[in-house]
């Protein structure tokens, strides 16, 4: 579905991404694995369009997508939850989530139905949802912007550090929502420092390190593997 | 005090007039942090379109307006497409440079087509209206009703609608816009119709009750800027309220303490708040 071939990405002359190739196939949760600065965002803002490629190619659904904006590849149907949540935060909850299905913004049945779906998914944010976004705590905000992301029904969604600063029943709440988005039918690449929760919901996983991809292999590979249980899980 | 509640209406004639024109000034800082110092002159053309549809052609006042408006948002909208956009990914100061530039062609262009004379418009609502003692004349209530007739109308367009809202996302988090989707060049486009027509709209206004001539656009696009420093930059109720402030201490201060310094009032006061509120009355905190 989303293939990254030999991708380079530089922020002016330092290279961020050295030939990166990555895969997500239709269904799959891939988690990417890496340290503060290794290079999950840039690789995660190569995809959405927000950086462009100096070398390599990203293929989405057969088509190439490296040279597209932003707004055209969510329209391919990526979407991204970004890192910092990029909210909207002086407007409303419902309406940072109606601007999240802003490409599909002529069918009202469609998003009326999205909204439905949401405040099943995050039943505090019907509770909160004429209060600015901005006004919300920073694990309410995190549900905004996955629900933000998902109200455009993504085909692939990107999900960069979702559980950062969040209290741990909530970071384990919120995994459990990423699985059932997954088993739902979307196709989610999963950013995170926290390799041991991320690695019992995904099926795959990379292992990235100063802009070099180290690693890839199935969760139970990566679980057993003597340098990631060092690196990340601790054990 | 009839004399002070004639200038609180001279002032608020006044303030339409700004705040039109910075809120214009306003929407573009807030989506691509670009102060357009041509601002004022889209103001100028605004005024003389309305001007020669009337004199020249024998349009009545509305449908020329409404004539100004519409070519004022071609006009916009070119400069969005040949000047502006380009520059976009150029340094900053690229772009506000090119608007310089902009504004030195727009008043050499009209110098040169229609000379430096000051030109009069004779308002088709000289009539005066007597409110509650006051004589006011009708046109000074046309400003005034449909400035406030244009400002409930925008808010309910950037609130209310999906299209109208993409401008507050653009101008609340950028990249948060980008990844739901929305076209950057699109709502730049839409930004910079809307501000230029409200320009036009607000010269027209103003035309029958100001001269028209050539450097009209300095002054107010000066006065612009002063209202949205006041107010906040790429703030809303900012730029209404500044305008409405800025209006009316001119007048006032016209009156009462010296017509020769009514410009002065408006830098005195932008001093005055800058130095209480450094970022202005409505800033945001910084993102
Ligand atoms: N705008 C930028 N300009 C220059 N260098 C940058 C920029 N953004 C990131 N970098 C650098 O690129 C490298 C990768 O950063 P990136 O944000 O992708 O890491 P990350 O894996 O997402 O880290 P984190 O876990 O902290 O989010 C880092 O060395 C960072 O310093
Ligand atoms: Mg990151």
């Amino acid at each position: 579905m989303l293939k990254l071939i030999d991708v380079t990405v530089k922020y002016g002359s330092s290279i961020a991404l050295h030939s990166v190739n990555l895969e997500v196939n239709e269904g799959e949760l891939v988690v990417l694995l890496g340290a503060n600065g290794a290079g999950k965002s840039t690789i995660f803002r190569t995809i959405s369009g927000l950086l462009k490629p100096a070398a390599g190619e990203v293929k989405f659904m057969g088509q190439s997508i490296g040279g597209w904006s932003p707004d055209r590849i969510v329209k391919a149907g990526i979407v991204q939850c970004p890192e910092g949540r990029k909210l909207f935060p002086e407007m409303s909850v419902l309406k940072n989530l109606t601007l999240g299905a802003y490409i599909h913004r002529k069918d009202k049945a469609g998003i009326t139905r999205s909204l439905e779906n949401i405040y099943e998914l995050f039943p505090i944010l019907y509770e909160k949802r004429e209060q600015p976004a901005g006004s919300l705590s920073g694990g309410q905000q995190q549900m905004v912007a996955i629900a933000r992301a998902l109200m455009a029904k993504p085909k692939l969604l990107l999900l960069d550090e979702p559980s950062v600063g969040l209290a741990p029943l909530v970071v384990e709440q919120m995994f459990k929502t990423i699985e059932k988005i997954n088993r739902d039918g979307t196709s989610v690449l999963l950013a995170e420092q926290n390799a041991f929760a991320a690695l019992q919901i995904a099926q795959r996983g990379y292992v990235i390190e100063n802009g070099h991809l180290v690693l890839e292999g199935a969760r139970e590979m990566l679980c057993d593997n003597e340098q990631v249980r060092r690196a990340y899980i601790g054990a | 005090m009839e004399l002070f509640f004639q200038q609180i209406v001279n002032g608020l004639v006044l303030g339409s007039i700004y705040s039109l024109v910075a809120l214009g000034i306003t929407l573009i800082y807030g989506i691509m942090q670009l102060p357009n110092f041509a601002h004022g002159h889209l103001y100028m053309l605004g005024a003389y379109v309305t001007f020669f549809m009337i004199t020249h052609y024998g349009l009545s006042y509305w449908p020329a307006i409404l004539f100004s408006v519409a070519a004022l948002v071609v006009i916009g909208m070119l400069l969005e497409r040949l000047v502006f956009r380009p520059l976009h990914h150029a340094p900053h100061i690229n772009s506000m440079i090119a608007s310089i530039g902009v504004m030195l062609f727009i008043e050499a262009t009209a110098r040169k087509m229609w000379g430096s004379d000051y030109r009069r418009l004779d308002s088709p609502y000289d009539g005066v209206i007597d409110l509650f003692g006051l004589t006011i004349t009708e046109q000074r209530i046309i400003v005034i009703l449909s400035a406030i007739a244009l400002m409930i109308g925008l808010n309910l367009f950037l609130k209310r609608t999906v299209i109208g809202s993409t401008i507050e996302a653009m101008a609340q988090n950028r990249e948060g816009a980008f990844l739901v989707g929305i076209n950057a060049n699109k709502v730049s486009l839409m930004t910079f119709a809307i501000a230029s027509g409200l320009a036009a709209a607000a010269a027209s206004l103003a035309a029958p009750i100001n001269l028209v001539y050539p450097s009209m656009g300095a002054m107010v696009n000066l006065k612009a800027f002063v209202i949205i420093v006041l107010g906040g930059m790429g703030s809303i109720p900012g730029a209404v309220l500044g305008g409405y402030i800025l209006g009316l201490a001119e007048s006032i201060s016209g009156t009462y303490i010296n017509s020769e310094y009514k410009d002065l009032a408006a830098f005195a006061l932008l001093v005055f708040i800058l130095t209480v509120r450094p970022t202005g009355l409505f800033a945001k905190e910084a993102r």
